[in-house]
């Protein structure tokens, strides 16, 4: 019945969020116990949730909560004052509620999960202050549980009401019920400010005035179908009412700060938004691109402007439009930071602590699968605060604290990044106890820990099965949490801080990045590779020229200020051939990952640029060093950094190539005969080329023609021939000669290539040109074939034999 | 779908006109191809599209055959040159080489091929299995299929599809 289940799923939502708001509400109940607006709150809560279940037929659910609803009612009207005993029961029979709305999430039904000793205790509660025992609590719960639902309430016999009546009936508790609606609103129009003023929050974070309504907005959709069902539905109507007036009272004032303008979206349709927008990003990087390359066309034309104006346009709105998506994806952290009041409240009773939370930053927001992800690494950082972090009262008494220890959980925004700090006041971590634990577990070796500065030390802490807890406790110690928050936090590109002073207490940041689809990078260029490198890693870019670089032990470092930075080659992690000879000067981006750094030598810095992340699929997954790819203006791909594993990698990679580059040249080949040797001309006139081959061809050498220095250049980099000699006419249409041999030079390969000018032209300054250009012997023409043959003979070392 | 291989159904549907054969579950359509010397084929369904060559990105750590990604229509897609797969010579990219794009199920990956060939079809009990030297379930041989006057090696889009380093 999908009515049913609509129905079904919008209850459990609700109820989950509801549950969600009651444990902060009752931690908070527990320290002000006479904060009657909390204990309305909480008593609404525990109702609706009755309400709701009783109509969706769940009796377990329905059975527990009414007896929640009893104790909670007493302590509203002021017949029960919660102590810290009774908060316990209070709080057990949430978590129970919360398992059996679990179990109807899996299984549409309320049934495996015993509740019968928790109602007992409610029951107890409710019944202690003078009350006789109702003896619900001492009979089996399931036939209880009809009772209540049939007897509770004081209403009409509806199953023996025959249908026409049951019309009337429901008719008149509609109109009722319209009527008051229509007093809630015209109260709400009164507060029209109020309402106005409402920030429109795109999330589920309803407040729980609306959810009492949930089934008697229902209920006109299920009227029409069969009369069974329709006494069900009048009771819900019926109960609904007068808990409606008795609240009226106090709650009209509230209602106006609880009415949003919201809407629940399916997140696979904001995912999907998500995606297409990732695409028109693309788009628009590769409007920007065409619009560079027709401006350096077009210079000067009027039409030029217009076509910028449109292409800004472009860029800014789809940049706006982006960030709009992005934020539909956001929820306040505050969602996850809610569960934590509760947490730290079990955990110092169960651990016979005294700590306090304070939560600030509530408000600050993430993409929703982030805040999904960094739910679980919280609560072990915080479990493992309260377990390892804060000492015990005794213990802090001796060393001069206050008995009650803080542990401060913050949000921030700090640029593209959100921070998420946990402080405690506790006794701090020790570096050398964690290296010796360390080396005790075999995680590192001594030699290691000897080199460890504090902080790396404290990153120990995140290695799986590491603990320095003396026994496992139900709490933490067995090695596992940490390594969890190091994972999850990972996945989402994020960075761990840890800082600590030993007495003092422990602050760890999280930095996670705002969103995951679109990232700012910077493009660097290796030979003819790009690769981009997500920006938050980059501390900063230094060039430096060649003779800046130091080797020590092997590894490359410079210096950077009053810092040594290791360096590694980009080329070197990659494994990028090396053709064109680096340049005197190369750029060094300055990586940072927490505490460590690195300097990745790049050939050139392209730019900034907006980048949308895609995956390379299953068949590439896991390729070290790669998170990803992303598509660039010009339609080529472009990989992405991943510089966790990048870091890693460069603890591997020893010796630098870039120094000790290819120097075995492997042009030379051993020649067993003739026609092994080949050689280039190149030359643009047909005759000449003709003329040279004619001098050459008796000595049974391979000859391969182009018609001009680009031509030459791109036979050369084919590389379908290993050339022995070139000879090169200067003048050229489209590349000439000296620029041919320029070009020709920077490739390693060919540096040694022997390159002969066959010119007419005799100026000494043509001479010295070509000396520069890197052309080792100069033929004017006319030459004699006997004169340039031997020329090329001596060049490629022809051996006599061949002749 | 490119021109060429438009052209070559069509043709082959002219002839199988002729031919008449019968037009039943018995068939195997596939799409030919060269490799080398060789002439392999796949099953026409797994073909996703088959277009010309352009640049791809090379990717770092993964062994010779696998070229590297290529941007299909705004998805990043594998290249496997199935010439080095095969053990043989890395050729250069010519006229008639072509990239394959193989899907199964979510799978997408692009396979260098030599040359086109044509579309077969093929009675099944013309395939025989792959030759027992070669059989097992690591083959790629998918199974063998005669013509009048040649012999197919038909490959698993499976195997090809899956990540073996």
């Amino acid at each position: 019945m999908d009515e049913f289940q609509e129905i079904l799923q919008d209850f459990l939502v609700e109820s989950f969020e509801l549950v969600e708001k009651l444990d902060e509400d009752l931690v908070e109940l527990e320290n002000t116990p006479e904060d009657l607006e909390l204990l309305n709150g909480i008593f609404r809560v525990a109702h609706t949730v009755k309400g709701a279940s009783s109509f969706l037929n769940f009796d377990i659910l329905t059975h527990l909560t009414h007896h929640m609803e009893d104790v909670l009612n007493k302590a509203r009207h002021g017949d029960l004052i919660i102590t810290p005993d009774i908060m316990d029961v209070v709080l057990e029979s949430i978590d129970l509620m919360k398992s059996l709305l679990n179990t109807i999430r899996d299984t549409s039904a309320d049934a495996g999960i015993d509740v019968a000793d928790c109602v007992i205790k409610l029951d107890k509660i409710s019944g202690g202050d003078g009350d006789v025992p109702t003896p619900v609590a001492t009979k089996a719960p399931e036939p209880v549980v009809e009772e209540v639902v049939e007897d509770e309430e004081d209403e009409p016999d509806y199953d023996n009401m025959d249908p026409d009546e049951l019309e009337a009936e429901i008719e008149k508790l509609l109109s009722q019920r319209q009527d008051e609606d229509r007093a809630k609103r015209e109260a709400k129009i009164e507060a029209g400010e109020a309402v106005l003023s409402v920030p429109e929050i795109i999330d589920e974070d309803v407040a729980p005035e609306p959810k009492a309504e949930e089934p008697i907005v229902s209920a006109p959709v299920t009227t029409p179908v069969p009369v069974k069902k329709a006494p069900i539905i009048q009771k819900e109507v019926k109960k609904e009412l007068p808990k409606g007036d008795a609240k009226a009272a106090a709650p009209t004032k509230r209602a106006p700060a609880t009415v949003e303008q919201t809407i629940r979206v399916d997140v696979k349709r904001l995912d999907h938004l998500m995606n297409l927008i990732g695409e028109l990003v693309l788009a628009k990087n590769r409007l920007i691109k065409i619009n560079d390359d027709v401006e350096e066309r077009y210079e000067g034309e009027e039409f030029l402007e217009e076509l910028n104006q449109v292409v800004s346009i472009v860029s800014l709105v789809t940049t706006d439009l982006q960030i709009a998506v992005m934020k539909t994806r956001m929820l306040p952290i505050g969602k996850v930071f809610n569960k934590f009041p509760r947490m730290i409240r079990d955990l110092t009773r169960e651990l016979n602590k005294k700590i306090e939370l304070e939560i600030s930053g509530e408000d600050t927001e993430l993409d929703k699968s982030i805040v999904e992800e960094i739910g679980d690494p919280l609560v072990h950082i915080i479990r493992n605060s309260c377990d390892h972090g804060v000492e015990v009262p005794d213990v802090r008494v001796a060393s001069g604290k206050s008995e009650t220890g803080t542990i401060t959980l913050k949000a921030y925004n700090e640029g593209n990044q959100i921070v998420i700090q946990i402080d405690d006041d506790g006794k701090g971590l020790d570096a050398e106890v964690l290296k010796d634990k360390a080396i005790e577990k075999g995680l590192i070796t001594e030699k290691e820990a000897d080199s460890m500065s504090e902080k790396e030390a404290f990153l120990l802490i995140m290695k799986p099965g590491f603990s320095t807890a003396a026994s496992v406790t139900n709490v933490s110690g067995r090695g596992v949490g940490m390594d969890v928050v190091k994972t999850n936090i990972d996945k989402v590109n994020g960075i761990i801080d840890v800082e600590s002073k030993k007495g003092e207490g422990t602050s760890m940041k999280l930095k996670i990045p705002l969103t995951l689809a679109i990232i700012q990078a910077l493009l660097v260029g290796v030979q003819e590779e790009y690769y981009a490198i997500p920006l938050a890693s980059v501390l900063e870019t230094v060039r430096i020229s060649r003779d800046e670089i130091y080797t020590v032990e092997g590894r490359s470092v410079m210096r950077l200020r009053d810092d040594v930075l290791s360096l590694v080659h980009i080329g070197d992690i990659f494994e990028v051939e090396r053709i064109l000879d680096a340049s005197e000067h190369a750029y060094v981006v300055v990586l940072g990952l927490g505490t460590s750094k690195l300097g990745l030598i790049v050939d050139t810095l392209v730019g900034q640029e907006e980048i949308v992340i895609k995956s390379l699929g299953d068949y590439l997954k896991g390729i070290e060093g790669i998170a990803g790819a992303t598509i660039r203006g010009d339609g080529g791909v472009t990989l992405i950094v991943d510089v966790v594993a990048l870091m890693e990698m460069a603890k591997g990679v020893k010796a630098m190539a870039m120094i000790d580059s290819s120097a075995g040249d492997p042009v030379n080949n051993e020649k067993t005969k003739a026609s092994d040797y080949t050689v280039m001309i190149v030359d643009d006139s047909k005759t000449d080329r003709m003329i040279m081959r004619k001098a050459l061809e008796p000595m049974g050498i391979t000859l391969v023609e182009a018609s001009d220095g680009q031509e030459a250049l791109n036979i050369l980099k084919q590389g379908e021939h290993n050339f022995d000699c070139m000879l090169v006419d200067i003048e050229m249409p489209r590349m000439d000669g000296y620029t041919l041999a320029t070009e020709i030079k920077k490739y390693n390969k060919y540096k040694n290539l022997p390159l002969i000018a066959v010119t007419s032209r005799t100026g000494k300054s043509d001479r010295m040109r070509g000396v520069e250009s890197g052309m080792i012997e100069y033929i004017t023409k006319p030459y004699s074939s006997d004169y340039l043959s031997s020329v090329v003979q001596r060049n490629v070392n022809f051996k006599a034999e061949f002749l | 779908m490119s021109d060429k291989l438009k052209q070559i159904i069509n043709q082959q549907g002219e002839q199988h006109n002729t031919a008449t054969l019968d037009q039943s579950d018995d068939i195997v359509q596939l799409v030919g191809f060269i490799i080398g010397e060789e002439e392999y084929a796949v099953p026409i369904l797994a073909i996703q599209e088959i277009i010309k060559p352009f640049t791809w990105t090379r990717v770092p750590q993964v062994p010779p055959y696998v070229l590297g990604v290529f941007n299909l229509r705004g998805s990043v897609i594998p290249l496997i040159d199935l010439r080095v797969k095969f053990g043989l010579q890395l050729k250069k990219h010519n006229e008639e080489t072509r990239f394959f794009v193989l899907k199964q199920d979510d799978e997408v990956a692009g396979f260098v091929i030599d040359k086109l060939t044509a579309a077969i079809r093929i009675k099944k009990e013309n395939i025989g299995p792959a030759p027992d030297t070669i059989s097992g379930k690591d083959t790629m041989i998918d199974g063998v299929g005669k013509q009048e006057d040649r012999i197919i090696t038909i490959l698993k889009v499976d195997k090809l599809l899956e990540r073996d380093f």
